[in-house]
């Protein structure tokens, strides 16, 4: 491991270090060593600079300038949820403000057989001990340049969090809808952390929405997800935060035999707004669904970066990332695919599309693929561009002016992948939220 | 209706079109048969508007304007509709909300307000029925995994939605079993009118033995070689495209 440097005063660390009494009234007590051992990792890194090679298109000058606090207490009604997106979504709804858990704002009456969910206060401590910063770990994986400084952060203000259990051979049709909500009158820290658990062949939905009612934030959540044998999850995450926000995010994936993962990964939200979802294929014969819409104006800048890690042979995944960028906007997209020495008849496809609608947006791309396996079918392909000529001339063609039908093609080119989310009303308001974001 | 004389267009340096003349009065079928490779489909897509094409000679009048001065939209909105040979697939945008788009962009250009909801449901639907499409079809997206038949369905339906005075179909028949193509063509015979004028453009006769045409233009490297009645599909059928060719050989 390279020697880094730490910043001269990081004021995440000096925020963790008086936040302490505050996380250890609320929290088990064993997670105080957890807290321990991540400060001690992260100060090992501090914030990144675009020296460090995982984080060189995100500007976090934000982080350093500007003064956080950590983000409990704040006073939220529950009408103040009606602004948002994703506010009537028919599930079962948990909201956090800030990061604390607001049960008089969520409503999950009568969850059904098989379906737990449950503050780490009150979860199995058993649990907790098995998975937590265990799944979104990359320590003994291939690559060089593994970056997990912000998994760090997070589970250095390990405090409220949620865990969603789904028990073996159950379907749990009612999705259920974490509600990350930032309400603030200055800029806040918030570190969510979600676990989940898929039984042997169980099948749930879980959306994470992430948005801000008022003022600002620099959101830093960790989800961690793990689907047994024959297990189905289906993950929606929604990030639109205010345009002067910074979101942090690392989903890690830990995928049995033949279960079948499938994340949306939506982002209109943040000034700087960044995900890392990393999938570990961990036994034969699954499948896994990669799909990802942003839209960036002014000077945002989105980035992705996901990283599949093809460990066992006959798997298979799917990876379909777009990016519509107006101004000056910039968009990363960093695709990762380790194939493992034993990883034979591996499948996997990524694609990855990005729309500049403007001469000074800029998009960023990296496919990136490391094939250690000999008998594998992988391909990866990456377009930056206009739209389709021959689609534009259909348009043009049955009346649409060249105005409008550019209009609608650049709202198609994003909604192709927000079709594509089982839950109608999700998908329904995402529609809507993007011709909003569009106009 | 449509007044073509004397077109020549050409795709870079390679000339297709050398000099078409052809007149189409109010509620006339016109047929253009031709083998492969003999300009028909260029024909449709300049009509229509595609830019890949370069004009160098000759004129298009369409209801009294300069057809080739108008975009695409404009000539649409003027009431020309021209059915794919190649219906486009649009994911992301569904058949509803492209239908409506359209309809109210033609109306915007004749000065109307939006269509309302309700009369914009009723018409969609009626028109559906007629082309025996099946509703759901509606709210999935443009052409998205539909069969050729289907897509070839659909660009009946679209016509008979948008109601143009002049439609061009540009081998409508071609990938269709006959069970589709009976359908389709019992759709443009549904919009058969004394105001409408159809160009049904086909490589082969079988379409017009249901799209019954008043007149029949055999198309051969970028001309309008014969010209005749219905009867002269019978023969091209029977005959094959090399009698016209001999024909022609014979008189030169």
């Amino acid at each position: 491991m390279a020697v880094h440097t730490p910043p001269q005063t990081d004021q995440f660390v000096e925020l963790q270090a008086n936040s302490k009494a505050l996380l250890e009234g609320i929290s088990p007590s064993y997670f105080s060593e957890l807290r321990e051992a991540a400060i001690r990792e992260y100060t090992e890194f501090g914030l990144p600079t675009v020296r460090d090679e995982e984080f060189k298109y995100l500007p976090l000058h934000v982080l350093r300038e500007g003064k956080y606090r950590f983000g409990f207490g704040a006073h939220f009604e529950r009408s103040q949820l009606s602004t948002l997106t994703l506010a009537d979504t028919d599930a079962f709804s948990f909201v956090f403000v800030n990061g604390q858990f607001a049960p008089e704002a969520s409503s999950f009456e009568n969850l059904p057989d098989g379906l737990e969910v449950s503050t780490f206060e009150d979860a199995d401590p058993a649990v907790l001990t098995q998975h937590l910063s265990k799944i979104a770990s990359l320590k003994g994986r291939l690559g060089s340049t593994n970056d997990e400084r912000f998994v760090a952060l997070n589970t250095a203000f390990l405090g409220e969090g949620l865990v969603i259990q789904v028990s073996k051979n159950k379907t749990i049709e009612r999705p259920i809808h974490i509600l990350n909500v930032v309400s603030s009158d200055d800029a806040e820290f918030v570190a969510p952390r979600l676990l989940i658990t898929v039984g042997e062949n169980a099948e749930a939905t879980v959306i994470e929405s992430f948005e801000t009612s008022t003022g600002r934030a620099f959101t830093c959540p960790v989800t961690e997800i793990r689907l047994e044998k024959s297990a189905r999850l289906e993950h929606i995450k929604f990030q639109n935060e205010s345009l002067d926000s910074v979101h942090i995010a690392n989903i890690a994936v830990h995928q049995e035999e033949q279960s079948v993962f499938t994340s949306t990964n939506v982002n209109f939200g943040g000034h700087s707004a960044r995900n890392d979802i990393n999938v570990w294929l961990n036994g034969e014969y699954t499948e896994t669904w990669l799909n990802g819409a942003n839209v960036a104006t002014g000077t945002q800048v989105i980035d992705n970066h996901t990283r599949l890690d093809h460990a066992m042979p006959n798997c298979q995944s799917f990876e379909v990332y777009k990016t519509i960028l107006k101004d000056q906007s910039e968009g990363v997209f960093n695709g990762k695919i380790f194939v493992y020495e034993d990883a034979q008849k591996t499948d996997a496809k990524q694609t990855n599309q990005a729309i500049l609608l403007s001469p000074t947006a800029t998009m960023n791309t990296k496919p990136q693929l490391e094939i250690f396996a000999d008998d594998v079918k992988c391909t990866h392909g990456a377009t930056i561009g206009q739209l389709r000529e021959d689609a534009m001339f259909y348009l043009r063609a049955r009346g649409i002016e060249k105005s409008k039908a550019e209009a609608l093609l650049v709202y198609a080119f994003a909604a192709e992948v927000i079709e594509k989310i089982g839950p109608h009303d999700v998908r329904a308001s995402l529609e809507a939220a993007l011709f909003t974001k569009l106009a | 209706m449509l007044k073509i004389t004397n077109l020549h267009a050409r795709v870079e340096e390679k000339e297709i079109l050398k000099g078409i003349n052809l007149i189409i009065n109010p509620g006339e079928v016109h047929a253009i048969m031709g083998p492969n490779g003999s300009g028909k489909s260029t024909l449709a897509s300049i009509l229509a508007g595609r830019s890949d094409y370069e004009v160098t000679e000759g004129s298009v009048e369409f209801l009294g304007k300069e057809l080739l001065e108008l975009d695409p939209e404009e000539r649409a909105a003027e009431g020309l509709f021209l059915a794919f040979q190649y219906p486009v697939e649009i994911p992301g945008v569904t058949n509803t909300y492209f239908l409506r788009s359209a309809v109210n962009s033609i109306r915007k250009y004749h000065g109307q307000d939006d269509i309302s909801a309700k009369d914009f449901l009723a018409l969609v639907k009626e028109k559906a029925n007629m082309m025996e499409l099946d509703a759901t079809m509606l709210s999935r997206s443009v052409n998205e995994s539909f069969s050729g038949g289907e897509k070839k369905r659909n660009e009946i339906f679209q016509m008979a939605v948008l109601d143009p005075k002049m439609c061009v179909l540009d081998e409508t028949d071609s990938g269709l079993d006959i069970d589709a193509l009976k359908i389709v063509a019992n759709g443009v015979n549904a919009l058969r009118g004394p105001d409408r004028s159809h160009l049904v453009i086909t490589h082969y006769q079988r379409l017009l033995d249901y799209i019954v045409p008043d007149f029949v233009h055999v198309l051969i490297e970028g001309r309008i070689v014969k010209s005749g009645g219905k009867e002269l599909a019978l023969e091209l059928e029977e005959k094959g495209y090399d009698f016209i060719k001999e024909e022609l050989l014979a008189g030169a």
